[in-house]
């Protein structure tokens, strides 16, 4: 669906899925007969074009060139999203090109609508090479997640009072200047 | 520390057995949180499939494309995976898998993150295998919750291939395509035939073939323990440390 909309389509086809009881769940899942193939039932699917996608990279330059950890399936997603956000460990003071991606994965500043430096904004999940995710954290988000008050608790201690990146950092115990701090 | 009395982990042993299934010059995909199998084709590397295609998800080693999981799914849907290894939640009688929820699908007792590619790999893949660790009524049930995936399907669909073996801590179920249930193949070492039936959730046929699965061999355990440990632990450091053992000598 995402493949879909990340190339302009208006539907496509998926194989599988036929006798899953996902196609009762989900309107949005049609079976057709294949007009290629008549006598076989495809499902077609819809595209997906998110109104807004945000990846947080490794380096980003200040045209909107960006390099996240890994190899991953990113650039289907900035194709198939309105709007990019990029959120970053560092601006880069010259241009970032393919090149500098190497095993890792390469955004096009042409796919990218906005830059944001944000250190240790994987927090508190992991980020590529640089630092590992902090499972405290990650829990006491998961115990706050079980209730609408506490997570709405959760959400005015560390995003609604908080007015910078390093103000959260602070708070959620990660040393402001690096990533070290971070408990593994 | 409890103290180590059998000679392997049941993951160890479930490894094991799910390399003997890998074969040589095979593409095989191995899917998000499936350490097991991981070790299983590793393993199998190192024996009878030197020349097996490995992709690994979470792996640099073993993971020859230059995107992400997309290229896997691609992969499947061109007809070109031999080998992929699904698990579930619930698995029943004929095949049916489940990795969504617990209960009523709008009112779940458990809700899981979702089938992630399973609805359509379980198609796709020449040969899919099971695994699951937890060998137990609430697992193998009569019918599953909700079908993710089905173990069979009409003539209008198009499959390349689909269930063939279940793997667990107590046996190997092969399916049957024609009655389109499984069958117990073999038990492992610790368990009976008897253990096998009460812990699952419907009445097992037995294969008139049905054997005790040959035991780990010290060889496969050793190399599992000193070769491929590195390897899996550099995609799986946690299970690998707590569930793969050191090498004694």
């Amino acid at each position: 669906m995402v493949q879909a909309g990340s190339m302009g389509l208006p539907f496509i086809g998926v194989r599988g899925l036929l006798g899953s009881d996902l196609l009762r769940q989900r309107p949005d899942l049609k079976v057709e007969g294949n007009p290629f193939h008549p006598g076989e039932e495809v499902v077609i699917v819809p595209p997906i074009r998110p109104d807004v996608a945000v990846f947080h990279a490794l380096q980003a330059d200040r045209w909107g060139n960006a390099i996240t950890a890994g190899l991953r399936d990113d650039l289907m997603m900035a194709r198939a999203a309105r709007r990019v956000v990029v959120t970053t460990e560092e601006i880069t003071a010259q241009e970032l090109t393919l090149q500098d991606a190497v095993n890792n994965t390469f955004l096009p500043a042409i796919h990218v609508d906005g830059v944001v430096h944000a250190h240790c904004g994987a927090h508190p999940c992991r980020c590529g090479p640089l630092y590992p995710a902090d499972a405290v954290h990650i829990k006491e988000y998961l115990n706050a997640a079980k209730g609408e008050e506490t997570f709405r608790a959760y959400l005015d201690k560390y995003v609604y009072s908080v007015s910078s990146q390093q103000e959260y950092l602070q708070k959620a115990g990660v040393a402001a200047f690096t990533c070290e701090g971070n408990r593994q | 520390m409890t103290e180590i009395t059998s000679e392997y982990s049941p993951e160890e042993l479930m490894a094991v057995v799910i390399s003997r299934e890998v074969r040589d010059l095979e593409t095989v995909g191995v899917g998000a949180a499936s350490p097991i199998p991981a070790a299983g084709c590793i393993l199998a590397e190192q024996f009878q499939a030197p020349r097996a295609t490995l992709m690994i998800l979470g792996s640099k080693e073993y993971y020859p494309f230059p995107a992400g999981s997309s290229e896997l799914h691609f992969l499947a849907q061109r007809g070109e995976l031999d080998l992929f290894f699904l698990s579930g939640i619930q698995m029943d009688r004929h095949g049916n898998i489940n990795l969504h929820v617990l209960g009523d699908y709008n009112s779940p007792q458990m809700r899981l993150p979702g089938a992630y590619g399973s609805a359509m790999l379980y198609y796709m893949a020449h040969r899919v295998i099971l695994f699951r660790t937890e060998h137990s009524r609430r697992t193998f049930v009569e019918k599953v919750d909700f079908v993710t995936a089905p173990g069979s399907t009409p003539e209008s669909v198009y499959r390349e291939g689909g269930p063939t073996k279940v793997i667990t801590p107590k046996a190997v179920l092969s399916w049957d395509g024609e009655a389109g249930e499984w069958v117990l193949d073999s038990v492992h070492p610790g368990s009976t035939m008897e253990d096998v039936q009460a812990n699952t959730g419907f009445t097992l046929r037995v294969s008139p073939r049905v054997q005790m699965t040959p035991p780990p061999t010290e060889q496969e355990l050793s190399v599992l323990r000193t070769i491929v440990r590195p390897k899996l632990e550099r995609i799986y450091p946690e299970f690998t440390r707590t569930k793969i053992r050191l090498d004694k000598k």
